[in-house]
């Protein structure tokens, strides 16, 4: 490049650095063309293609509908055949005539387009066509192969492979690495790119201490193997997965889909390789016989939104749904954009409006329609551990309890005796009865009771029954008995109002006896039999749906009476109901037992087995006591595991036809399509498999180009700040081209080769040598390669929304380290949350939950937390590819300000004031526990001045100290705590 | 232990260090930042700005324009009758089911100013402003539920996840306000509208065009402003230079230029510690201003912390109002967008607090005076000329009376549905022509004459602030955004623009 190319471009940069936003806010441009790659040989892919792309594709491209002319330009052939370009011949080419014509009507781009070309560009283009006009397929679809590593100069600087490649680079450019960083730094950066949060004092003072040559694997293993990893490269994917705890749209309601995040997580851990990973999220529900697991991980398409507002069509946003679903499974795997396909074909990558609708077809055969069905419940492990166990145990003591013993079949023998001469029930003696309607009930020799001809509309009854002197009642029964067809009333129900039991004794006043426990085999709804007894006569017992089969109730006497001579009892029975709902078969009973062993059924002496094992057998009663109490173990756990929403197919039959949509609109369909892979990206998937299944296994094929180079420049980009493809959610011809073009498909190889290991290639890259280079830039590196996409040095660039917070929680030993669980609600400000209808609130978490990592924050997609957006998260309604990274005056005011970050300075202080007896010593343990390293004596001067001069300025002590989260302590310590928490070094990887 | 020579050495550079290598990095750097205004990149899209400014004041939920703006006597005459069939056949609503009866307008209009514009009974004081306000009655969407309807208009896609129109035009223009935001938000009515704060995300865009919601319910102005309760301004002044000492010290070893910028980032978050209170503040102004918008300093409506807001509006809160107001200052002071939401203009009749016949004159009344003291005040600050006005909801309400709950006449449960397909709404100052634009048809259903398409509107918008609406392009996604979506069907309304 020629210097002067390079200072515009650096004027560019820096221009851009300056643009002025909110406040004049500074941000990087992320967007910015980087020409620092170009060699001095015209390629069609680093130099020309994307020239014709911004320029001239648009209206002489892929898309037919917008082409004019009949110009194409995308392809050699064609350009050549319209003498748009003669190989070899500038001069003669029309291209070039068109772009340098000074006439309005005829230069190329049309002035309205808003293109124009620069002098370099026309120069180039011209040189190209000179050189022969050599089209090249865009790199990024020809399938990655391994370079051999190129030859270096610097000895003994590589020790991972990929440092070869980088080395090579910067050795070309006339550049040397940076020197290793310390082993603080290092450790610091190790630690926040691995599990997003810094080591521990300990965890410094080991590595620092650790002289072996395993030093450095032993802390990246460690890393690896701990639970927070996790949780901090769950974040990552939770942004692709468009994750949130709510639904989207005006509602905006809550969904409980936090077992997903806990399966991203756990899964992350356990390292699933990336094929199977990717398999399960897609078509878990596909695989042959899934386990719950594989079921969870498919609720990745089912992150996407639903409007519960009312009025909405559901066909419309199932319709959006499954849109989302195509573009963020080609965005997140495939690293292309095919939003616009939607609409028409693509008007510079290969994919047309055709392909667009064919993939969707795969999509377009899930149950869901815009609600929350289908889910699933998806127990936590804790949960299924207990489920199994308590099943496991249940099963385990019915079999004790029906494996009887000779003991046992003796001991009931015998205890079943007692009612040859005691029975269960004895039907009482109707002596005689008073009925407003007149009539007249019969009485069998079983004691059933009968009325005499045609039913009355309504009736009032008072029953005398005779009971034995002597005899003990402790309950009474109705058995009642279908009606039979026929008569006058078509209704066969019995609704028996109200009913009292009074005790006649002579030359005493009638008592009324108190019944309780009413119970019965079946009730109608709102009709239930203890409103017979409840003293009110506006419902009773009834059993409508069920009045063809006969019933049974049970009243207990509230004590037990004991018969005098001529005892007698009194029923009155209210059935003034109307429409001829009275009894007409019937039979009262009492019974002289323990009313524990009466029950409702319509065989009772045939319960008295279970009676019998639950409540007068030793062993047995021991054993359905635990099994009671398991049971509501498990009632009270299966209630409380989280239904997920997943995706499953339609069956055969109900399976929908996919049409185009003209122009994107659902509500116009066009030509029905079947469903395809896009075409021309590696080898098409089984013909066999023609569903989500099939597309996944696409994805995964060794001969997909671009999968594993997406991943790995995803990776790639989180521990360096920018991927080796800039634009990682553009692969397409639109996007930039690699920095490091064999390092990437170097990896892209090795990852796929050595079985899709997330953690081995992180691994491989946390260990090189590239990655050990410090951060500290010289003025001549920063003007070399101001965004260091040479990689002449460490990365350093801003740390996450969920790091910042985490950091700031673990540096004062506030982090709850809890992995999973619904999400929580750390402190917010008031009013933030005032969404339309949807009645849900914001409650403040307290205790343990109050300090959880970023990534459990309830997270709701028209209201997200405040302080997070501000540092750039998303707010999950969409996929979300990179985060840009901003600097703001809004951050400061967090950091400096939030209630979370004045209890963690709060915090902090504390630790700092138990550290040490003088104030250089807290201060100097404050420092280590957030920035690792130790404060060198200016620093630590600095920081010692700042103590003693707030002390006069601090306005109430203890105010602060009460905002901190504290009762007492040193409100200096805050405020230094406070400046540590808000150093650029602290907020910026090192 | 620390010999006494190096003691020596490094309180030296300490002082030299800290006190004047430091203060000129700081003010370089400062200078640096806060004389640019605009984005720097390709700004082909700029084109002469009529307006500097934008306040745009959104009913959310949708006003009925057929009892305010749209004088249908037709319609009047259809009253109570069965609606017919060519209304209803092929055409998706919200609630309304089967056949709905026709509902008459329910207040009197009639012609004011020199334009002899249709206004109703409603809007008494807006009446006598009516010949500085352009009203185009012949707005169509889209989308016919609030959300998607919202989105539409305010960021150009019915989907969640594009920028809105405030971040747009500041990410395009920059602000002129070094310690205010460039783009505030400020909502009433209880609730925020349908779409949430997507409405004023910067999607696609880099966060730092995102709105800033000022608040008025008594909390922080802006999230985060006050310093922790007991540390004081003098206690923070320390602790800034404290940071940024440190900080320069950093940048000395490290050499990265972002350090720089995140010193002048927080003196700037210090200084917007004053600044946005004091701009926030309306009880500095004198009490004839504040008559002029019917606003009170300092008044905390119920409403606005209830669950259900709608049956505590009171035709006098001054909530709005008081909005109008910080929207004139916020202009005033150099703020780019200043975007004010209305909630509760959902008129459907179907529950409580919800009836065009009850529930549209008290909202009426609460943004009536409030809106007419906001277009006085700027046209006698001469402000109105480089401020444009919008005003309206996001789609119209159907000439038919909603029915799915009750299909007759009911005291307080009359309302209309929603109605994509015609709806009006109005734009005063920067540069937009005073009159009329778009006419309907008899019963208000459709446009007859010159109808504006959500896209058109947009397009007008950017273009009297200074942007090309068809150059104007963030690539996102493979595809060079825009707000007024990817074809060039939107069209700037030439006809209404000077």
């Amino acid at each position: 490049m020629s210097k002067t190319a390079f200072f515009r471009i650096a004027f560019q940069m820096r221009q851009k650095c300056l643009a002025a936003i909110f406040l004049a806010a500074v941000f990087r441009v992320l967007t910015a063309a980087d020409s620092v790659f170009a060699d001095e040989t015209i390629g069609f892919n680093e130099q020309i293609r994307s020239i014709l792309t911004k320029n001239c594709l648009a209206c002489h491209g892929r898309d037919e509908l917008a082409r004019q002319a009949d110009l194409r330009l995308d392809r050699r052939d064609a350009a050549i055949r319209s003498n748009a370009i003669v190989p070899g011949k500038p001069t003669e080419s029309e291209l070039i005539h068109r772009i340098e014509s000074d006439d309005p009507d005829s230069i190329m781009p049309p002035p309205d387009s808003g293109h124009q070309l620069t002098t370099s560009e026309i120069e180039t283009l011209r040189s190209w066509i000179q050189q022969g006009a050599v089209y090249q397929q865009h790199w990024a679809f020809i399938p990655p192969t391994k370079a051999p590593f190129p030859a270096t100069n610097l000895a003994d600087w590589a020790i991972a492979p990929l440092d070869h490649f980088v080395l090579s680079k910067l050795e070309n450019k006339g550049l040397k690495p940076s020197p290793t960083a310390d082993r603080a730094e290092w450790l610091r950066r190790v630690s926040l790119d691995l599990t997003g949060l810094p080591p521990t004092i300990e965890q410094v003072d080991r590595f620092l201490a650790d002289e072996s040559d395993q030093a450095f694997e032993k802390v990246v293993d460690r890393l690896l193997n701990s639970e927070s990893f996790g949780e901090h490269w769950a974040r990552m994917w939770l942004d692709l997965a468009r994750y949130a705890d709510t639904k989207g749209y005006e509602k905006d309601r809550h969904r409980d889909i936090w077992r997903y995040r806990d399966w991203v997580i756990a899964a992350l851990n356990r390292d699933t390789p990336y094929d199977q990973f990717t398999i399960e999220q897609l078509a878990g529900d596909l695989l042959p016989e899934p386990t719950a697991d594989q079921l969870l991980a498919t609720a990745f398409h089912r992150n996407t939104m639903e409007n519960d507002e009312g009025g909405t069509d559901d066909e419309e946003f199932r319709v959006a749904a499954v849109k989302d679903r195509v573009d963020t499974t080609v965005q997140v795997w495939m690293g292309l954009t095919m939003g616009c396909a939607k609409c028409h074909s693509h008007k510079y990558d290969p994919i047309s409006q055709q392909d667009y609708y064919a993939f969707y077809a795969f999509f377009n055969q899930t149950e869901d329609a815009d609600r929350e069905h289908p889910v699933i419940p998806t127990p936590t492990a804790t949960q299924r551990e207990q489920v199994q166990s308590f099943e496991a145990e249940l099963s385990q003591l019915d079999q004790q309890l029906n494996n009887e013993t000779s003991e046992f079949v003796e001991a009931w023998k015998t205890w079943q005796a007692q009612f040859d001469d005691l029975p269960l029930w004895t039907p009482l003696r109707l002596s005689s009865i008073e009925s407003n309607a007149n009539i007249k009930l019969d009485q069998d020799a079983q004691g059933t009771l009968d009325v005499d001809g045609e039913l009355p509309e309504k009736d009032t009854w008072k029953l005398v029954f005779d009971v034995i002197a002597g005899q003990t009642i402790t309950a009474i029964r109705f058995d009642t008995f279908p009606k039979p067809a026929g008569g006058k009333w078509s209704d066969k129900n019995v609704a028996m109002r109200e009913l009292t039991v009074e005790s006649l004794e002579p030359g005493k006043e009638p008592r009324q006896l108190k019944l309780t426990q009413p119970r019965a085999d079946f009730s109608q709804r709102g009709w239930e039999v203890a409103r017979a007894i409840d003293g009110k006569s506006d419902a009773g017992w009834a059993f409508s749906p069920k009045a063809a089969q006969p019933h049974a109730a049970v009243f207990d006497l509230s004590e037990p009476l004991t018969a005098g001579a001529e005892q007698q009892l009194c029923f009155t029975i209210d059935q003034e109901y109307g429409q001829g709902l009275t009894f007409d078969r019937f039979r009262i009973s009492s019974s002289s037992h323990p009313v524990e062993w009466l029950t409702a059924d319509l065989d009772p002496v045939s319960k008295l087995k279970t009676t019998f094992r639950r409540q007068i057998y030793p062993e047995t009663k021991t054993i359905i006591g635990r099994m009671d109490t398991l049971r509501n173990s498990l009632h009270k756990v299966k209630q409380e595991i989280p239904k997920t929403p997943i995706m499953r197919e339609l069956s055969e039959a109900k399976q929908r036809v996919t049409r185009m949509h003209v122009r994107g609109n659902f509500l116009d369909p066009g030509d029905e399509v079947s469903p395809a892979v896009l075409p021309g990206f590696g080898d098409p998937p089984d013909e066999q498999v023609v569903n989500r299944l099939g597309v996944a296994r696409w994805l995964m094929h060794p001969s997909n180009p671009l999968t594993s180079r997406v991943m790995v420049n995803r990776i790639w980009a989180r521990l360096f700040g920018i991927g080796l493809v800039e634009t990682e959610e553009d692969f397409g011809m639109q996007g930039l081209p690699p920095s490091h073009p064999q390092l990437l498909d170097w990896l892209a190889v090795e990852f796929r080769e050595e079985g899709w290991s997330i953690k081995q290639l992180i691994r491989e890259i946390a260990l090189s040598q590239t990655y050990r280079q410090t951060s500290a830039a010289t003025d001549q590196q920063v003007a070399n390669d101001p965004r260091n996409r040479l990689l002449g040095r460490g990365p350093r660039f801003r740390l996450t929304a969920e790091i910042i917070r985490d950091q700031a929680l673990a540096a004062a030993g506030l982090l709850t380290q809890t992995i999973g669980g619904p999400s929580v609600m750390p402190p917010q400000p008031g009013g933030v949350w005032k969404t339309t209808y949807s009645g849900e609130d914001w409650k403040n978490s307290e205790g343990p939950n109050r300090h959880r990592r970023g990534l459990y924050t309830y997270l709701k997609r028209t209201s997200p937390y405040p302080s997070m957006i501000t540092f750039d998260a998303g707010s999950g309604e969409v996929c979300q590819i990179r985060r840009v990274r901003t600097n703001t005056p809004l951050q400061a005011l967090v950091t400096l300000n939030d209630t979370v970050f004045v209890e963690s300075a709060g915090a902090l202080a504390q630790q700092m004031d138990q550290a040490g007896d003088s104030i250089a010593a807290k201060i100097n343990h404050g420092f280590r526990r957030v920035l690792i390293r130790r404060p060198n004596p200016i620093e630590l001067d600095r920081l010692v001045t700042f103590y003693q001069d707030v002390g006069n300025e601090i306005e109430n002590g203890e105010a602060l100290l009460k905002a901190a989260g504290l009762k007492t302590g040193d409100p200096k310590l805050i405020a230094v705590a406070n400046v540590l928490l808000n150093l650029d070094e602290t907020l910026m990887k090192p | 232990m620390m010999n006494l020579k190096l003691q020596k050495t490094q309180a030296i550079t300490r002082r030299h260090f800290f006190g004047q290598t430091g203060l000129g990095f700081g003010a370089m750097a400062l200078q640096a930042l806060l004389t640019n205004d605009a984005h720097a990149a390709d700004a082909g899209y700029r084109i002469p700005a009529k307006a500097k400014s934008i306040i745009y004041l959104h009913m959310a939920g949708s006003p009925s324009q057929l009892d305010l703006f749209e004088h249908k006597p037709a319609l009047q005459k259809l009253h109570n009758t069965t609606c017919p069939d060519e209304y209803l056949k092929g055409k998706r609503f919200a609630f309304i089911k089967g056949t709905p009866k026709m509902l008459g307008p329910m207040f009197d209009y009639k012609q004011y100013g020199q334009t002899g514009q249709w206004v109703s009974e409603l809007l008494p004081n807006l009446s006598n402003l009516v010949d500085d306000v352009c009203v185009i009655r012949s707005l169509h969407t889209e989308q016919f539920n609030h959300s998607p309807a919202q989105l539409l208009l305010q960021t150009g896609n019915p989907l969640l996840g594009a920028p809105a129109m405030g971040s747009w035009v500041t990410y395009g223009l920059g602000s002129e306000n070094k310690d205010l935001p460039g783009f505030v938000v400020l909502a009433s009515g209880g609730k925020t509208p349908s779409a949430g704060k997507s409405l004023w995300g910067s999607g696609f865009l880099p966060t730092v065009y995102q709105g800033v919601q000022c608040r008025t319910d008594g909390g922080d102005p802006i999230l985060f402003l006050s310093d922790p309760p007991g540390l004081g301004r003098k206690a923070r002044r320390k602790t800034l230079d404290a940071i940024g000492d440190l900080n320069r010290y950093q940048h000395q070893h490290v050499g990265d230029p972002e350090t720089m910028t995140r010193i002048a980032q927080y003196e700037l978050a210090y200084r917007m510690q004053v600044s946005v209170p004091e701009v926030m503040d309306i009880s500095k102004e004198p009490e004839h201003i504040l008559k002029m918008y019917g606003a009170k300093p300092g008044f905390v409506s119920e409403a606005e912390s209830a669950a259900d807001p709608r049956q505590l509006y009171k035709g006098d809160d001054p909530t709005f109002a008081n909005n109008c107001l910080l929207a004139r200052r916020l202009v005033e002071s150099g703020v780019r967008f200043v975007q004010l939401y209305d909630w509760g203009w959902d008129h459907h009749g179907s529950s409580l607090g919800e009836s065009i016949d009850e529930t549209l004159p008290i909202k009426c009344r609460q943004i009536d005076q409030a809106i007419s003291g906001l277009l006085a005040d700027l046209k006698q600050r001469g402000l109105l000329e480089q401020t444009l006005v919008v005003w309206g909801g996001e789609f119209g309400r159907t000439p038919m009376m909603q029915n799915n709950v009750r299909n007759e006449l009911k005291k307080g449960f009359i309302g209309r549905d929603h109605h994509p397909h015609a709806f009006t709404m109005w734009m005063a100052g920067g540069g937009v022509k005073p009159g009329a634009y778009g006419q309907t048809d008899d019963i208000g259903y459709y446009p007859t004459v010159n109808p504006v398409s959500i896209r058109d509107l947009q397009a007008t918008i950017l273009n009297q602030i200074g942007i090309d609406p068809q150059r104007f392009s963030f690539s996102y996604q493979g595809l060079n955004q825009r707000l007024i979506g990817p074809t060039d069907e939107g069209q700037v309304i030439r006809e209404i623009i000077s």
